[in-house]
C-alpha cells in the first residue's frame, strides 16, 4: 500500500512537470530600436510634458508623465536613464491638486483642492504663482508648466514662472532662457510639445490678455515662428532624432465644453443666457463656450443696484468677458492654433522629424452619434469631462490613463518613422479619474 | 462509498468545464474519448444513451458506468501589436463527468436508458489584474442533461431511440467595470442564475453485417434560460446609484447537432469508427443580459457572438489486445465557430486537434474499468475582437484531460 502511494505520488509529480512543459506559448514579439538612438531621450515641453494633471503637478502625477512613459518602453530598446524632477515624498502633494470629493443632488462633481506641500518657505511668491521646492540636478523630463513659445525664449521667465523657477541655480533665475536649458540638453532623441501655452492661456482666461502679464495673450506668429525653429535647429544640431507634436484646438478639450449653453438654458427653463464680450453684452448662443470654472457662479444670485439678478439671465447681471470665450475669440484661437501648427509641422518636415498630430488625434477620438470612437480592450475613451476617462479633473490636462494612451500613440509615431518596433504600454495599468 | 459518489458528483456540479468547439464539452464516454471521442455508429456501452438512443437497444448486457474526467487548460494571450502585454489565464481543473444505465428483459426489443452528463461548459479565468479585465475576470458555464431513454430493436439490423434532455446548469460572470475609487480599485461586476432547459436526442443504427454498422443521432438545441439571476455591483460608493444590485434575465443556447457515425470491425479484435459532426452554432448570435433595474443608465447590455456552424471531424479505433484487455487510439479535428471579429476570452476558440489515448480492463465478468488521455491543441489565434466587445490579440490553448470510468454489467 505504501509502496502505491510512492509511486502514484511520483506518477503525479511526473504529469505535474510534464503538464507545465507543455504550457502554451507565444513568441514575444521583436524589440527594437530601428534608426533611433534612445540613450539620452529628453523631453521638451510644458505642463503636458511635466505631468501636470488634476489641476497641480504631483509626485504621482509626475510619475505618470507621458515622457516617463514613454521612457520606460525605451530602456526596452537601449535607452538610457530617465531623470525627472519629482517632488519627494514628503512633499507628494507637490503644488497641491484637484480631488473629486463627490456629487451634489443634481450629479454636479464637487471638487476639492487637496493643499501644495512644496511650497517654498520664506520665499517672495513669484508672478506666476507660490516658489517651489528646487530641483537644480540634470533633468531628462524638462516639461514646464506655463512654458509657451514665446516665454521660452526669454532669461525673464525663470523669475516669473515657478515650475521653471526650481529647476534654476539662483544665479541662474531671470538669466537663463528656456531655450539656453533645451541648447544644453544634448538627447540623442526628444520629444518637443510646445506652443499649446501660446494660445491655452488666452483661452483659459475667456480670452482676456492681461496688460500686466505679457505672456498672457496669443503669441504673434513671427515670434512663434522664429522661436520653434530656431529651438528645433538647436535641438537636432548634433544629429538628434525626435517627434514635435501639434496644438490641440481649445474645442476638443471639456474646459471649453463641458458647461455649454444650451445645457446651461435648459436648466434654466430655457431663460436667455447674456455674455460680455469685446463689443458689449449680448445674448449667448451654442458656438460661445463657457468655461468649466464658471460653473459656480451662473446663476448666482447678485445685488445689482437693489434687485437680486441671477449672474448670467440679465444683460444688467451678464457673464463676464474672462468667464466666457464667446465665439469671435474662438475664431481667434482657432486661427492662431492652425498658423501654430502649421510652423511646428513644416519645422518638422524641414528636419526630417516624426510628428504627432494631437490636434488630428482628439479630432478623430470625437464621439459620433454620442458613442465612443475610442476603444480601448472594451473602455470608452472620449472628451467628456469626468465619465471619459481621458481628461483630469481640470478639465485640460489628462489622467494618468489619458497621458499613457497618448504616449502609446507618440510610440506608434516613433515606430512608424524610425522603423523601430517598441511595445505600447497596458494602458488599463494606468489610473483614470478617482472616484470617492 | 456512497458518500464518497455524492461528494464527488457534489464537486463535479461545482467545478466547471472547459471548452472544446465553442463551449461544448466532448467528453461523453471514456471508451469513446480513447478513440477520438467517435461511436455514433458504434453500440459499445451505456454511453450509447448520449452517442446514440438509437444504438442503445443493440447493447448485449444491462449496465452502468460512471466517468468522469479532469479538464486542466491553459490559456495563454498576448496584446494585439503594439502592445506586448502578456497574460496565462489560471482555469479551474474542470471535472465533466457522464453517468449511464441501461436496462431491459433480455427477450424483450425495448431497452431503457438513463445518462446524465456534462456536454457544454466553460471555466476560464484571467482574474482581476490582466489587461483585459474589463471584458472579463473569469466566467464559468455549466449545463448537465439529464435524459431519460427508450430504444427499440427492430428485427436484428435496426435500432431506434430517442430521449427527452432536461438541461440544468447555471452561469456565473465576473468582470471589472472601468471606475476606479479613491484608491484606484475598479468596480467589479458579478452575474450569477441558475439556468435550466429543455430538449430531446434521437438516433437511429443500423448494423447490416458484423463487420460494418451507421449510426445518425440529432440532438437538438436546448434555450438554457436565466429567469431570476443575481446582478451584483462593487463600485465606489458615490456611483453606487448607478449600479443598483439587481436582478437579470438571460438566454444561452446550446446548438443542435447532427452526427454521421461509421463503424468497421475488419476482425473480431479490431474496431474502427468514423464520425462527422455538424454543430449548429449559428443559434448563438449574441449574449444579451437583461437587469431588473438600469444599470449604468441601461438595462441591457449585449454583444454580437454571431458563432456559424461547424464540422467535427473524427477518427478512432479499438483494439483487443486480449479478452479483457483493450487499447484505444483517436482523433478529431474540430472546427470553431467563432468568426474573424468574434473572438472573446471567455472562449478564446480557435481550429483544434485532439489526440486521444485509451485503455480499458475488465477486471471481471461484470467490472470494468476504462481510462482516457485526451489532448487538444487549439491553434495560435490573432484577433482584433473589434466585432464582439472581446478583448483583442493573440490566443493560445492548450488542455490536458485525462478521464475514467468503472462500468458495471449485469
Amino acid at each position: 500500500m505504501k509502496k502505491y502511494f510512492k509511486t502514484s505520488g511520483l506518477a503525479v509529480l511526473a504529469a505535474a512537470a510534464f503538464l507545465t512543459a507543455c504550457d502554451p506559448e507565444i513568441d514575444a514579439p521583436e524589440i527594437s530600436k530601428g534608426d533611433a538612438d534612445f540613450t539620452r531621450y529628453v523631453a521638451i515641453g510644458n505642463s503636458l510634458t511635466a505631468g501636470f494633471g488634476d489641476g497641480g503637478l504631483y509626485r504621482e502625477s509626475q510619475l505618470n508623465s507621458f515622457p516617463n512613459i514613454l521612457a520606460g518602453q525605451f530602456k526596452l530598446a537601449g535607452g538610457g536613464e530617465f531623470t525627472q524632477p519629482l517632488f519627494s515624498e514628503d512633499q507628494k502633494n507637490g503644488s497641491g491638486y484637484l480631488k473629486l470629493t463627490g456629487f451634489t443632488a443634481g450629479g454636479s462633481p464637487i471638487i476639492t483642492r487637496i493643499p501644495a506641500d512644496a511650497e517654498r518657505p520664506n520665499t517672495p511668491a513669484l508672478p506666476g504663482g507660490k516658489a517651489l521646492t528646487k530641483y537644480t540636478d540634470p533633468v531628462n523630463n524638462l516639461g514646464v508648466p506655463g512654458m509657451s513659445v514665446k516665454g521660452s525664449a526669454t532669461p525673464l521667465f525663470g523669475a516669473i514662472n515657478p515650475y521653471f523657477e526650481r529647476l534654476l541655480e539662483p544665479n541662474e533665475v531671470g538669466t537663463k532662457s528656456y531655450q539656453q536649458v533645451i541648447g544644453e540638453s544634448n538627447p540623442t532623441f526628444f520629444t518637443c510639445w510646445l506652443g499649446n501655452i501660446d494660445v491655452l492661456t488666452y483661452a483659459t482666461s475667456g480670452g482676456v490678455a492681461s496688460p500686466a502679464n505679457p505672456f498672457s495673450g496669443i503669441t504673434d506668429q513671427p515670434t512663434f515662428n522664429a522661436v520653434y525653429n530656431s529651438m528645433i535647429t538647436n535641438l537636432v544640431k548634433n544629429g538628434a532624432k525626435g517627434v514635435v507634436a501639434t496644438i490641440p484646438n481649445v474645442t476638443l478639450i471639456p474646459f471649453f465644453t463641458t458647461v455649454t449653453v444650451p445645457l446651461v438654458r435648459a436648466a434654466a427653463n430655457n431663460a436667455p443666457l447674456y455674455i460680455t464680450t469685446d463689443t458689449g453684452v449680448r445674448e449667448a448662443d451654442s458656438n460661445d463656450l463657457i468655461l468649466l470654472t464658471t460653473q459656480a457662479a451662473i446663476g448666482r444670485p447678485d445685488n445689482v443696484g437693489g434687485n437680486t439678478i441671477p449672474h448670467g439671465f440679465h444683460p444688467a447681471n451678464a457673464l463676464t468677458d474672462a468667464e466666457v470665450l464667446d465665439k469671435a475669440e474662438v475664431g481667434e484661437i482657432k486661427d492662431a492654433t492652425i498658423a501654430f501648427n502649421n510652423i511646428i509641422i513644416s519645422a518638422a518636415n524641414a528636419n526630417n522629424l516624426a510628428i504627432f498630430d494631437v490636434n488630428a488625434f482628439f479630432q478623430s477620438i470625437q464621439p459620433v452619434d454620442g458613442k465612443a470612437v475610442l476603444v480601448v480592450n472594451t473602455v470608452n475613451y472620449t472628451p467628456a469631462f469626468i465619465s471619459g476617462n481621458l481628461f483630469s479633473l481640470d478639465g485640460v490636462h489628462l489622467t494618468p490613463r489619458g497621458y499613457a494612451l497618448v504616449a502609446n500613440e507618440f510610440i506608434k509615431v516613433i515606430n512608424t518613422k524610425y522603423n523601430a518596433k517598441i511595445p505600447t504600454v497596458n494602458v488599463n495599468a494606468y489610473n483614470a479619474v478617482l472616484f470617492p | 462509498m456512497k458518500r464518497k459518489l455524492l461528494t464527488f458528483l457534489g464537486c463535479a456540479l461545482l467545478s466547471g468545464m472547459v471548452q472544446a468547439g465553442g463551449f461544448q464539452v466532448n467528453l461523453q464516454g471514456q471508451k469513446q474519448i480513447g478513440m477520438g471521442h467517435t461511436g455514433t455508429g458504434l453500440a459499445l456501452d451505456e454511453a450509447s444513451v448520449f452517442f446514440n438512443p438509437g444504438a442503445m437497444s443493440h447493447l448485449r448486457q444491462n449496465g452502468f458506468q460512471l466517468g468522469a474526467s479532469a479538464i486542466i487548460s491553459k490559456i495563454a494571450y498576448l496584446e494585439t501589436a503594439p502592445g506586448n502585454t502578456t497574460a496565462k489565464s489560471d482555469n479551474p481543473t474542470g471535472t465533466p463527468f457522464a453517468a449511464y444505465g441501461v436496462f431491459g428483459k433480455e427477450e424483450s426489443n425495448l431497452r431503457f436508458g438513463l445518462g446524465v452528463y456534462t456536454p457544454f461548459g466553460s471555466s476560464v479565468k484571467w482574474g482581476e489584474e490582466w489587461i483585459g479585465r474589463y471584458g472579463l475576470n473569469e466566467l464559468s458555464l455549466q449545463a448537465i442533461f439529464i435524459q431519460p431513454t427508450v430504444s427499440y430493436k427492430i428485427g436484428d439490423k435496426i435500432g431506434i431511440g430517442a430521449g427527452v434532455v432536461y438541461s440544468t446548469g447555471g452561469v456565473n460572470l465576473q468582470r471589472s467595470i472601468p471606475v476606479q475609487d479613491q484608491q484606484g480599485n475598479d468596480g467589479h461586476a458579478e452575474l450569477d442564475g441558475n439556468a435550466s432547459g429543455w430538449g430531446y436526442n434521437a438516433g437511429i443504427y443500423f448494423k447490416p453485417s458484423d463487420k460494418f454498422s451507421v449510426g445518425l443521432t440529432y440532438r437538438s438545441k436546448v434555450e438554457m434560460k436565466v429567469d431570476d439571476g443575481d446582478a451584483t455591483f462593487r463600485v465606489a460608493s458615490s456611483l453606487a446609484s448607478r449600479f443598483p444590485n439587481t436582478s437579470f434575465e438571460a438566454t444561452l443556447p446550446l446548438p443542435s447537432n447532427i452526427t454521421l457515425g461509421l463503424g468497421f470491425m475488419p476482425s473480431e479484435d479490431l474496431t474502427i469508427a468514423v464520425d462527422v459532426q455538424r454543430v449548429n452554432w449559428s443559434a448563438y448570435d449574441k449574449l444579451r443580459f437583461d437587469y431588473g433595474a438600469a444599470v449604468n443608465g441601461s438595462t441591457f447590455t449585449e454583444s454580437a457572438r454571431n458563432y456559424e456552424d461547424v464540422f467535427i471531424y473524427r477518427l478512432g479505433a479499438e483494439y483487443k489486445v486480449t479478452d479483457a484487455f483493450a487499447l484505444r487510439a483517436g482523433g478529431y479535428y474540430d472546427n470553431t465557430p467563432v468568426q474573424e471579429g468574434y473572438l472573446t476570452p471567455e472562449t478564446p476558440d480557435a481550429n483544434a486537434i485532439g489526440i486521444s489515448g485509451g485503455l480499458g480492463y475488465a477486471i471481471s465478468e461484470n467490472f470494468q474499468i476504462d481510462a482516457s488521455f485526451l489532448y487538444i491543441s487549439k491553434e495560435e489565434r490573432t484577433d482584433l475582437s473589434n466585432l464582439s466587445g472581446g478583448i483583442g490579440g493573440t490566443y493560445k490553448t492548450n488542455v490536458y484531460i485525462p478521464g475514467l470510468a468503472v462500468s458495471y454489467k449485469f
